[in-house]
């Protein structure tokens, strides 16, 4: 009894304290069932970092990928699916237990092949249960990148993991470790120095206590690759990692760079290194055929010397020490034991792994900077995996269009753009390619069909005029009397919002046009720091130079021009500068000094310039190339003299932060682009939540907010473009609404859009297909709590009342999105041998004001929502009333024909039970019988199947055939229907005449029959009984 | 009568919260079990008939589905007017009607092994003697799906054979921390071309039936969208079932003169 009155006072004291708090949903909680959806493009995919194998079931296959996580086939490489969405998505290692290789994987983070634009991991993760669940083993938090992850497969507790670690900073977590129980506790068990790492672990394939190790000596830094030092070595460890020795007898004296290695499967004495040395003519292939005793110079041709950090992979073929396959920029393959190569097919450039199949060495998965590839011919022909949505985007924009397109560059795969949506779902044929080499920037005129492209440092810019499929380069040049114009890599242009032809770009100088790029001027001073230290990028690279511009320093990054004043323009550099101007370049004002929280020098990846106020603005700031992965953004409101953070301890790090968005009606609505994927703030940045529904925690370079749809969209890194459709609820979010138990989101009226639904979807078997917005309305609504127990239902009520339809209503927490194709329910069509497809169409409802309402246990909550017409119909006013009226006249004759059908049935089945049991009433019922058998003939099929033994159409069948094609038409009712129509109309008018005759004699007869034999009449059920569904 | 189990439920809910902080999968199991009506209640039931509307975007079929301890049943559908049965399971024989000939057909051997040591053990509940039917249980921690945090269970079940291939399978749920009931399962398309694809099924409308409660509304949804969404109207426990209905019909002998 004590305890009830507890629970009493608990439920009423329950209420006050609720009101007394602050409702702060996060997450999952607050966003319900918002999804984000992908729609690619998959057709370039994006860059693989390793290729793993099922060491037994040929049709199991992994890729690990740059940014886009974990994908697994299950077969045999035609597609992959996703398996690792919910962590980390740059991807050093897959690799599988080889006793338990159907459960138990070993994925280790962050990306090897050490680019300019590489992600980062943060650890080794394991999945016990075929990757349906993953744990992150602890130790390896700081990781950054995993190289290798080895098992004993004698004992599979003992594992070895290469952590090849920092690539911008000094690190103390690289090396080699090793556990001997499953992963529980490590031993640090090879470590060279804070700049050393483990570029590659190898495990002799007869003897697990041989190790072979490859450290590495590199460093990045913003403006500068480093690669090679005293500390590169090889290591041979005959012990289990208990003792380590250089077996370096036969290589050239002096430093090393990245070193790649390798042992031969069938034949342990056999090993192969790929070296990057001092001496040019000693780089490429090297092989021992005593175990690493000593080792023999074989080839520096061009692809065995390429590049090394990004190219670092020797294969060899399971079944031939002699075949052997290294990345590169085409690959290569050797047959001849490593004297002489051949590249390898055509295929996408630069190659990263390979890998055989376990039993037909003729088989070859390759991995590349544009997805997975096949051969069946041992590497001769190549064939791309189509449903890898990959794509490692720089930047995004959109248009006006309706659908609106997506604009982008790629990673070394070009520039694109494509429909947000497309019948059928967003394809590869819908991508359209603006640009070569790598893409960054693409933005569309405001105005006009004109396209802007770019390729790596502007070393093209396009204009591109789609209708005539022209380009014109149109990048600013040197000009005399001034310096040498500095690029970044990435290089930022903007188009203006108030003068449609103008065009800005920046170097270390912002340069302005206003034709479009015929003409240029320089409106800036050189707004960087110009530190010359930055600006030595013929000497990055290391042993092997690289000077591919990637490391361009001290340059303009972001330009952003208000959209209140066209004469202010916002400049971020990468050396952390932020420099404004409010008279259209004429003084620039250097408000660096006022940034707060910032170190100095921190790239400026991007600033917003608010719609709220002049001098409201965004910015966000990047460190990650200084080893510093804290997430920094601040706003101003004053043009930089004094800035608020806006990052609050929800965005953890490694987040850091790429991109912003507000929102332009609700200055608190932000959105935030990290390298760990999506946060949203409601409330300016005090909170901020991780929006994790269908969006992998994948690096969002860039944001945007399209205007009418109100759909953030997004240029990720990795997973394509992901859109989040109609962020406008979330501007309703407030205290109140969160109090509320339910609380409908207002909506715009919903456009019922007209299209003919053609989408040829040949090849989606295997390809993949972005998924489209849906057309239909959404009807958005919070909960305040899941609901669980009791009924829910939500119905759509003409203001009448009368039911259209119901639809099954969302019962998530948050926020719930439930969509209603405008149609209400279809005909209840007459009983046949076979179906009347035409039967299937749903009317679609005139355009005007609907009740949504939706009942929750005892409780109504009722929402008014609104639907229009197409203002691309085909049709008027006038045109379509009548089109509706046809269709609710062949709705209500199909239905009538329907209850027609009913009770001639329902005295057939009396009059055959008179038949079989009452001879004295046989001869009245047979002919009853008979009769109706005769009539139902003509109104419905009573042969054959739904398919080529189908009958000929009666009445019923033709009748919804009318009713489809008219209720599903987008044009006036032709002529031609309208003939039909009459035709149908009097055939059934006829047939109604003829049941009504036979009910009149013959039904007569039967009905006294039973009347004075008290015999049950036919179960006829009232008309409105009959059609409830 | 409800109103007295809405009570109990409420209780329950009051009782156990304290508790969910150190549960076994097992305890929250038998916490499922003992908040929708008790063990006892779901031992007894023995066969179910369930009637109601299955929704496909817009398209909507009245349905029965009718179910047997056994492993045996039928779903049986309205299709403008003429009821067809697109699946059933006799013990044995997991079978369709090809809707273009509207005649039953076998599935393929592996589907009807698969089905009989996986899914035919599964009513009236996958977890009830779990032990019994082979399966095994493991807590894999907590989860917000739904909005709601759930405790997750990773249920084991029977090994399958796909396309010739012993494989794992297993089926993810989500109970609700505060109800102890599932919300959502979670499961991977075994086989076809669809193989690997998540698919979550949302459970909601728990109401009573007969002695225990059982969610009237059961949602199917591929990457958050709706695919199919079936509402049951009526459920009747240890029904009078036509038993002929589990058993696949011989084909049609084609009339005399009828062409291929």
């Amino acid at each position: 009894m004590k305890k009830a009155i507890f629970i009493l006072s608990a439920l009423l004291i329950l209420p006050l304290t609720m009101t007394a708090q602050e409702i702060a949903l996060k997450g999952k909680e607050l966003f319900g069932d918002m999804n984000a959806r992908h729609i690619g493009p998959a057709l370039m995919s994006g860059r693989i970092n390793d290729m793993e194998m099922h060491p037994t079931n040929t049709r199991i296959i992994y890729a690990g990928t740059a940014g886009g996580g974990v994908w697994r086939s299950v077969d045999g490489g035609a597609t992959f699916s996703p398996i690792f969405d919910e962590h980390p998505q740059s991807i050093g290692v897959v690799t599988l237990d080889p006793k338990d290789p159907d459960n138990t994987i070993w994925v280790g983070t962050g990306e090897t092949w050490t680019r300019n634009s590489v992600s980062i991991g943060d650890g080794l993760y394991r999945s016990t249960d075929g990757g349906t669940n993953w744990v992150e083993i602890p130790g390896f938090e700081n990781s950054e990148r995993i190289a290798s992850v080895v098992i004993n497969p004698n004992n599979t507790k003992e594992v070895y993991v290469g952590v090849l670690g920092a690539l911008w900073s000094d690190s103390e977590d690289r090396g080699v470790y090793k556990t001997t129980d499953g992963g529980t506790t490590w031993n640090k068990i090879l470590y060279i120095g804070p700049s050393t790492g483990a570029a590659d672990v190898i495990m002799d394939p007869e003897n697990s206590s041989i190790l072979y190790a490859s450290m590495w000596e590199f460093r990045r830094s913003g403006w500068g690759f480093e690669s090679g030092g005293a500390t590169s070595a090889l290591y041979k460890s005959t012990d289990g990692g208990a003792n380590w020795n250089k077996i370096h007898n036969g290589f050239p004296s002096g430093n090393l760079g990245r070193i790649a290695v390798a042992v031969a499967p069938s034949d342990n004495s056999i090993l192969y290194a790929v070296l990057e040395t001092e001496d040019k003519s000693k780089n490429g292939l090297w092989k021992s055929e005593n175990a690493g005793q000593s080792w023999t110079h074989l080839n520096n041709d061009f692809g065995l010397v390429v590049r090394p950090f990004y190219f670092s992979r020797i294969t060899i073929d399971p079944k031939d020490p002699n075949v052997i396959v290294k990345g590169g920029l085409s690959g290569s393959i050797s047959r001849d034991g490593g004297k002489t190569f051949k590249d390898l097919g055509n295929m996408h450039s630069d190659i990263h792994d390979i890998t055989f199949h376990i039993n037909d060495s003729d088989i070859m998965y390759c991995g590349t900077d544009g997805g997975v590839y096949r051969s069946w011919n041992g590497g001769t022909t190549f064939e791309i995996v189509e449903n890898l949505p990959l794509s490692q985007f720089y930047h995004i924009s959109v248009d006006n269009e309706e659908p609106y397109n997506v604009y982008g560059g790629l990673q070394d795969n070009g520039s694109w753009y494509g429909p947000s949506s497309s019948p059928g779902g967003v394809n590869a044929r819908d991508w359209n390619s603006v640009g070569f080499g790598d893409g960054f920037r693409v933005l569309k005129h405001p105005t006009k069909n004109i396209i802007y492209s770019e390729m790596q440092g502007a070393q093209n810019v396009w204009r591109y005029d789609a209708d005539l499929h022209k380009t014109k380069t149109i990048q600013p040049l040197q000009e005399k009397g001034k310096a040498k114009l500095r690029w970044n890599w990435n290089a930022p242009m903007a188009v203006s919002n108030h003068a449609p032809d103008r065009f800005y770009m920046g170097s270390q100088f912002v340069h302005r046009s206003n034709d479009m790029g015929d003409s240029w001027e320089i409106i800036s001073p050189d707004l960087t720091t110009n530190n010359p230290s930055k600006q030595n990028q013929e000497d990055s690279g290391g042993l092997s130079m690289d000077n591919s511009g990637a490391e361009n320093h001290t340059t303009i990054f972001t330009i952003a021009e208000s959209p209140l004043d066209q004469n202010i323009l916002w400049v971020g550099t990468d050396d952390g500068n932020v420099q404004v101007t409010r008279d259209g370049g004429k003084n620039w004002e250097n408000v660096t000094a006022n940034l707060t929280g910032i170190p100095a020098n921190t790239w400026v990846y991007h600033i917003e310039a608010s719609v709220h106020g002049k001098g409201t603005a965004y910015a966000v700031f990047d460190g990650h190339t200084s080893g510093d992965f804290k997430p920094y953004a601040l706003k101003t409101t004053d043009f930089g003299k004094t800035w608020t953070n806006i990052i609050s301890e929800d965005v953890p790090e490694p987040a850091f932060v790429r991109n912003i968005q507000e929102d332009y009606e609700n200055e608190n609505l932000l959105f935030l682009g990290t390298e760990m994927g999506l946060y949203v703030s409601i409330n300016g940045g005090k909170n901020w939540s991780q929006f994790t529904n269908n969006m992998p925690p994948v690096a969002v370079h860039f944001v945007d907010l399209q205007k009418k749809t109100n759909d953030v969209v997004m240029g990720t890194h990795g997973r394509g473009v992901i859109i989040l459709d109609d962020i406008s609820p979330l501007r309703e979010l407030s205290q109140e609404v969160l109090a509320k138990d339910v609380h409908f989101f207002q909506n715009e009226p919903f456009i019922m859009k007209e299209s003919s639904g053609f989408a040829g979807s040949f090849g989606a078997e295997t390809q993949f297909v972005g998924q489209n917005k849906t057309n239909a309305a959404r009807i958005i609504y919070y909960l305040k709590k899941r609901h669980t127990f009791g009924k829910m239902n939500l119905e759509i009520q003409d203001m009448d009342g009368n039911t259209i339809t119901t639809i099954p209503p969302g019962k998530s927490k948050g926020i719930n999105v439930v969509t209603w194709g405008f149609n209400g329910n279809t005909p209840k069509m007459a009983k046949g041998k076979t179906v009347a497809p035409g039967g299937f169409t749903t009317p679609r409802v005139p355009s005007g004001k609907y009740k949504i309402i939706l009942t929750k246990g005892k409780k109504t909550y009722e929402h008014i929502i609104e639907t229009v017409y197409d203002e691309t119909s085909l049709t008027t006013l006038a045109e379509r009333k009548e089109q509706e009226k046809y269709t609710k006249d062949l709705f209500d004759m199909s239905q009538d024909l329907a209850y027609m059908v009913h009770e001639l049935s329902e005295t057939q089945k009396t009059a055959q039970m008179v038949v079989e049991n009452h001879p004295k009433g046989k001869k009245t019922a047979q002919k009853l019988y008979d009769t109706l058998e005769e009539l139902r003939k003509d109104l419905v099929i009573t042969t054959g199947d739904n398919y080529v033994a189908s009958a000929e159409p009666e009445l019923r069948e033709r009748m919804g055939t009318l009713y489809s094609s008219v209720a599903t038409s987008y044009d006036r009712i032709s002529q031609a229907r309208k003939d039909n129509y009459a035709l149908i109309a009097d055939e059934f008018n006829a047939a109604k005449s003829r049941f009504t005759k036979i009910m009149d004699k013959e039904g007569k007869k039967f009905k006294s029959f039973l009347e004075k034999n008290e015999l049950a009449m036919p179960a006829i059920k009232p008309k409105e009984d009959f059609l409830k569904k | 009568m409800k109103t007295l189990k809405l009570l109990f439920v409420l209780c329950a809910l009051v009782a156990f919260a304290p508790t969910s902080q150190a549960q076994t999968a097992e305890e929250i199991i038998d916490n499922f079990f003992e908040n929708t009506g008790g063990i006892d209640a779901w031992k007894n039931i023995k066969n179910m008939k369930a009637t109601g509307v299955a929704s496909f975007g817009p398209q909507k079929y009245p349905f029965t589905l009718y179910t047997v301890l056994d492993g045996r049943m039928a779903a049986e559908v309205d299709l403008q007017g003429t009821k067809f049965i697109p699946q059933a399971f006799d013990g044995e024989q997991f079978w369709s009607t090809n809707f273009q000939t509207m005649e039953a057909e076998a599935a393929d051997a592996e589907t009807s092994k698969n089905f009989k040591a996986n899914e035919a053990k599964d009513f009236p509940d996958p977890f009830l003697d779990y032990k019994s039917k082979g399966y095994s249980i493991s807590l894999e921690g907590k989860e917000t799906i739904e909005g709601t945090e759930t405790f997750k269970i990773k249920l084991t079940k029977n090994k399958i054979v796909v396309d010739g291939v012993e494989e794992e399978h297993s089926v993810m749920y989500y109970f609700d921390t505060e109800t102890f009931v599932p919300i959502v399962s979670e499961e991977a398309a075994t086989s076809g071309p669809q193989k690997g694809t998540i698919s979550q099924t949302v459970y909601s409308e728990y109401l009573e039936a007969g002695d225990i409660f059982y969610p009237y509304t059961i949602d199917v949804k591929v990457n958050g969208q709706v695919m199919q969404s079936i509402k049951t109207t009526e459920i009747e426990f240890n029904a009078e079932l036509d038993e002929s209905i589990f058993q696949m019909p011989e084909k049609a002998t084609p009339a005399a003169g009828t062409k291929n």
